[in-house]
């Protein structure tokens, strides 16, 4: 991209990466990458929910476009000693500790290969580091590649969490695979005892590290010398998890008048069906609830979400950051006119969703920014509603499910569909209530600009 | 005995409402009619964000803590969230109550203080208490910051209590400071520029100040109780403790701010970027013509010799010799602010790019003129001028979309410890500008910054000042805002001269249909030009 005043369509590409790292692409003069390294190195006994930390952050990163990665030592030290019992575990037993050493090595070697190369911005390394020398050996590791560290401990005494995360585990541990699971949970339990004999929390000795200390889920927090931003967010995300179980519903807008007409865009009202289908949602959600929890709804600031929603008797929220996104020229227009007005627009769409943005409207990226603070506040509460738009619902269940860019702006979300979210340690579970009211399907498949396609 | 004097001006007119102008900081007004705050992400009919109740946040620690500068820090973050704020420092209502110029008794502070120190005490609390309870119950208040000492551990519980009696949730932050260093800084920049130690060297002023806190507030315990909220921030941000805070949006998201605050004293300034080949093309991100080359170095210019002039004022002072901190350069990744930096980048200077800096995006307006807009979209004009801050153009970004994507620049300007200049556009240095001014959302798309001038943003605990200086021997055609500027937001009709027009004295009032608050008189007040050519 060189000419200057003449359109060229990399113009409206935005750069990958963009978030933190303000890209080489965006124009010709030489951006200066800001170069922050972090390893986030979890810290705690077994059991404390590290890796589960570990899985949301870097989901989170993904989903923002930071590149980043989980090291689990764990999983190299299994290479060599795939189901260990518990005595491998003793620091008594030296050909155990000199194995887990090694593995330790090779994570973060391969850590800081990953960084050298240039992959990505934040690694974790997930593993219970549990003594102020192994913690002082990564530390020093670190620095030396330019690296910053971020120690992360989750400490927590309270034995019914414990407890929840060792059933979690003997039941998908790949080092308890093919075992019965009582023995499991009782040879896991006398590993965290190994564990418990070394195990020194992070404390004033270490005053010199950047760490946070999240003590019983979050009751008590201590947060020690944060050096950037970068860091300041990941900490602020962390203390924004919890662990009650909830459920998010998603529903789309009822079939607006613009979606009979294969329009998109808009601030249509509902069709006909569409208005059968908002009240048959409180009887929907009502089903899928199964009791009497008091859900908040969360709608758009357009109309046809507003519309949608206004038989269910909850709290009801209006967030301008749940506003479809925006179509710029193309609003208003159907797939077959945006063809054949801005044909190379439309061609340009189909190769690179995710980054195209509208002419004067926005790109599936600009709204994963703007709905980043909806992301913080969902994880924050319990049981929420969200009423919104296609893209807008796209982007929020990839955050959830883990869909990657190239896939999300392409899944299919049908209207009159009420989806249930669950998150549980490792994934999230999904329902899909349908309500028996026809409506047309919005999908369109790459290359197609047919008006309504049939639902597969 | 602690904060500037200036807050006795604030602490004398009746329940502190100053009518603000907008080069001065509105931090201590109460907004006079409801309006969406800048970065406001939706409202309710009771003016409060549901899903967080009403709280008290009151803060903890010995004076020259910054407890003052903490305070006042959240509250320009949070009503920047639209969360309806204000400060109630106790030291106002102590010196309104004992008068100009005298100061309490000597034990006011003491557990086992006389009886008529304390009737005198009790009077204060009561008075800043009640003020407190009025804002929250009668003036849809959802967060009051309550800036006092609270030394004790058992009236924390019993403040805790008592709001707790009105549904009212209490939140403290506490400044603990154990490194000397921190506290001498803290009282050389903020308490020993009173009246009272004119002709003191600096040294035995700050021990005269620290021997005086010592005596008078004896005890103090800092904040271990476990069943309060409490932050605790230990050497200025060095550590952080969170205890139990779980409970709301809002004290996670202040813990966020928090994180990236700091006590140091530092200088913002604010400059447009140089004009560009492409004046009036967004899209085109055109390089600068030869007189915007022109106009970066001679803005670099007098930012130099301004910067040179503070320092050697200083100096005559006597203060420090290093009293300048490093100047950090960020512009917009757009060519023409990247452009405009160059040359300090020449000189040595860091530059940083920030994507999320780039200009508001004008959508269809862009390369029409104002005449054109108000013949293919009179609806859209009509909407503008009913509400500049929030409308959008057809596909054009509003400046509520613009305050929302700056977000992280905000926390990130927080964090920056360096004096830093920032070369954006005029779109983006008014939004950051009505952050750190505290501009109500409607005054900020009139604010004006003209091209022959920097904008100087002063800190100071209890508010901050700006400043502008004059950039000499520019080319007249170049002084007014870009094209861009002309078009979007678009002028009030009956305005024929297009220079100029934005952000003057509107009289007739036809850009602001909400009136009964007009902005005295925008940004270009020549008289406070430092032109530190003469």
């Amino acid at each position: 991209m060189t000419v200057n005043g003449e359109f060229n369509h990399d113009m409206r590409r935005v750069p990958t990466g963009e978030f933190m790292t303000p890209s080489r692409k965006t124009n010709g003069v030489g951006v200066q990458a800001e170069d922050t390294k972090i390893c986030v190195v979890m810290v705690g006994l077994p059991a404390r929910g590290k890796s589960l930390i570990a899985q949301k952050v870097v989901r989170y990163l993904h989903w923002l476009s930071i590149k980043a990665k989980t090291f689990n030592v764990g999983q190299y030290r299994r290479t060599n000693t795939p189901n260990p019992s518990a005595d491998f575990f003793d620091t008594s037993n030296s050909e155990g500790e000199r194995l887990r050493r090694a593995a330790a090595e090779a994570a973060v070697n391969d850590m800081c290969k990953w960084f050298a190369e240039g992959q990505g911005l934040i690694a974790i390394l997930d593993a219970t580091n549990s003594t102020k020398k192994r913690r002082r050996w990564i530390q020093e590791r670190c620095d030396a590649e330019g690296i910053e560290t971020l120690f992360v401990e989750s400490k927590c005494d309270d034995e019914d969490i414990i407890m929840s995360n060792i059933l979690e585990v003997k039941t998908t541990s790949p080092d308890y695979v093919g075992q019965d699971p009582e023995s499991a949970a009782q040879d896991f339990r006398n590993r965290i005892r190994n564990y418990e004999r070394v195990y020194q929390t992070i404390d004033e000795d270490e005053f010199d590290l950047t760490y946070v200390k999240l003590i019983d889920v979050g009751k008590h927090v201590i947060i020690n010398q944060i050096q950037d931003y970068l860091q300041s967010r990941v900490v602020y995300y962390l203390m924004n998890l919890h662990i009650r179980p909830r459920s998010i519903w998603l529903s789309r807008h009822g079939e607006s008048q613009y979606n009979l007409n294969g329009k998109i865009g808009g601030d249509a009202e509902l069709s006909e069906r569409g208005e059968m289908y908002a009240r048959a949602l409180p009887g929907l959600v009502k089903q899928s609830v199964g009791d009497s929890r008091k859900l908040t709804v969360w709608t758009s600031t357009l109309r046809r979400t507003i519309a949608t929603a206004r038989f269910l008797e909850f709290e009801k929220l209006e967030w301008k950051a749940l506003d479809e996104l925006d179509s710029g020229v193309c609003d208003g227009l159907t797939y077959a006119e945006i063809e054949e007005r801005y044909p190379d627009d439309f061609k340009q769409r189909d190769e690179d969703k995710y980054n195209y943005r509208y002419l004067g409207g926005e790109s599936y990226r600009d709204v994963v920014i703007r709905l980043e603070p909806i992301i913080m506040e969902l994880e924050r509460s319990e049981n929420i509603l969200i009423v919104t738009h296609q893209a807008i619902l796209r982007c929020i269940y990839a955050y959830f499910m883990n869909v990657p860019q190239e896939r999300s702006p392409w899944m299919e979300v049908p209207l009159h569909t009420l989806i249930k979210l669950t998150p549980k340690a490792y994934s999230t579970q999904e329902e899909r209530l349908k309500a028996d009211i026809p409506a047309v399907s919005t999908f369109r498949e790459k290359g197609s600009s047919a008006k309504h396609q049939e639902a597969a | 005995m602690d904060t500037l004097l200036t807050a006795d001006v604030a602490a004398n007119s009746p329940r502190f409402r100053r009518r603000s102008s907008t080069f001065e900081d509105a931090i201590h007004d109460l907004p006079l009619r409801e309006s969406m705050a800048p970065a406001q992400l939706y409202s309710t009919e009771s003016g409060r964000l549901f899903h967080s109740g009403r709280i008290v946040i009151a803060t903890v620690g010995l004076p020259a803590r910054g407890k003052t500068h903490i305070s006042v820090a959240v509250a320009r973050y949070l009503r920047w969230l639209g969360v309806k704020t204000h400060v109630f420092h106790l030291g106002d209502y102590r010196r309104a109550t004992v008068g100009p110029g005298k100061d309490v008794p000597d034990d006011y502070f003491f557990i086992n203080a006389s009886p008529s120190s304390v009737l005198l005490r009790n009077k204060i609390l009561k008075k800043c208490r009640e003020d407190i309870y009025h804002f929250l119950e009668h003036e849809n208040g959802q967060i009051a910051i309550y800036d006092a000492v609270n030394a004790i551990s058992a009236g924390r519980r019993s403040l805790a209590k008592e709001f707790a009696k009105h549904n009212i949730q209490t939140l403290f932050i506490e400044s603990q400071c154990n490194d000397e260093r921190i506290i001498e800084e803290n009282v050389r920049s903020v308490k020993i520029s009173s009246p009272d130690y004119a002709g003191w060297s600096d040294e035995d002023a700050i021990k005269d100040y620290l021997a005086r806190i010592s005596s008078r507030i004896p005890h103090f315990e800092t904040m271990e109780e476990p069943e309060l909220h409490w932050i605790k921030l230990i050497n200025a941000g060095e550590r952080v403790v969170v205890n139990n805070c779980a409970f709301g949006y809002l004290s996670q998201r202040i813990v966020f701010y928090l994180l990236n605050l700091h006590i140091k004293s530092r200088r913002t300034y604010f400059a447009r970027a140089g004009t560009t080949k492409e004046e009036n093309a967004y899209k085109a991100d055109a390089s600068l013509s030869p007189e915007g080359v022109d106009y970066a170095k001679k803005m670099s210019d007098t930012l130099i010799r301004h910067r040179e002039y503070e320092r050697q004022a200083i100096i005559d002072q006597g203060g420090p010799d290093n009293a300048l901190k490093p100047l950090t350069v960020w512009t917009s990744t757009r060519r023409r602010t990247v452009e405009t930096s160059n040359y300090l980048a020449s000189l040595g200077y860091r530059v940083r790019q920030r994507s999320q800096m780039s200009q508001m995006n004008p959508g269809v307006c862009e390369k029409m003129s104002e005449h054109r807009i108000r013949l293919e979209y009179p609806e859209e004009v009509a909407k503008h001028e009913a509400d500049p801050y929030h409308h959008r153009y057809p596909r054009a970004e509003s400046y509520h979309d613009l305050a929302v994507r700056l977000e992280p620049i905000i926390l990130e300007l927080e964090r920056e410890q360096n004096d830093l200049l920032i070369i954006a556009h005029e779109s983006v240095l008014r939004v950051l500008y009505g952050y750190l001014m505290a501009c109500n959302a409607t005054d900020i798309p009139k604010l004006e910054f003209p091209r022959d001038e920097i904008l100087e943003i002063i800190p100071a605990s209890y508010n901050n000042e700006a400043k502008r200086i004059h950039i000499p021997d520019l080319p007249n055609n170049m002084i007014p805002g870009s094209p861009q500027d002309l078009q979007i937001p678009v002028p009030p009709s009956g305005t024929t001269s297009p220079l100029g027009s934005l952000g003057s004295p509107n009289t007739t009032g036809a850009s602001t249909p909400a009136t009964g608050y007009q902005t005295p008189q925008p940004l270009l007040i020549r008289k406070t030009h430092v032109d530190p050519s003469s």
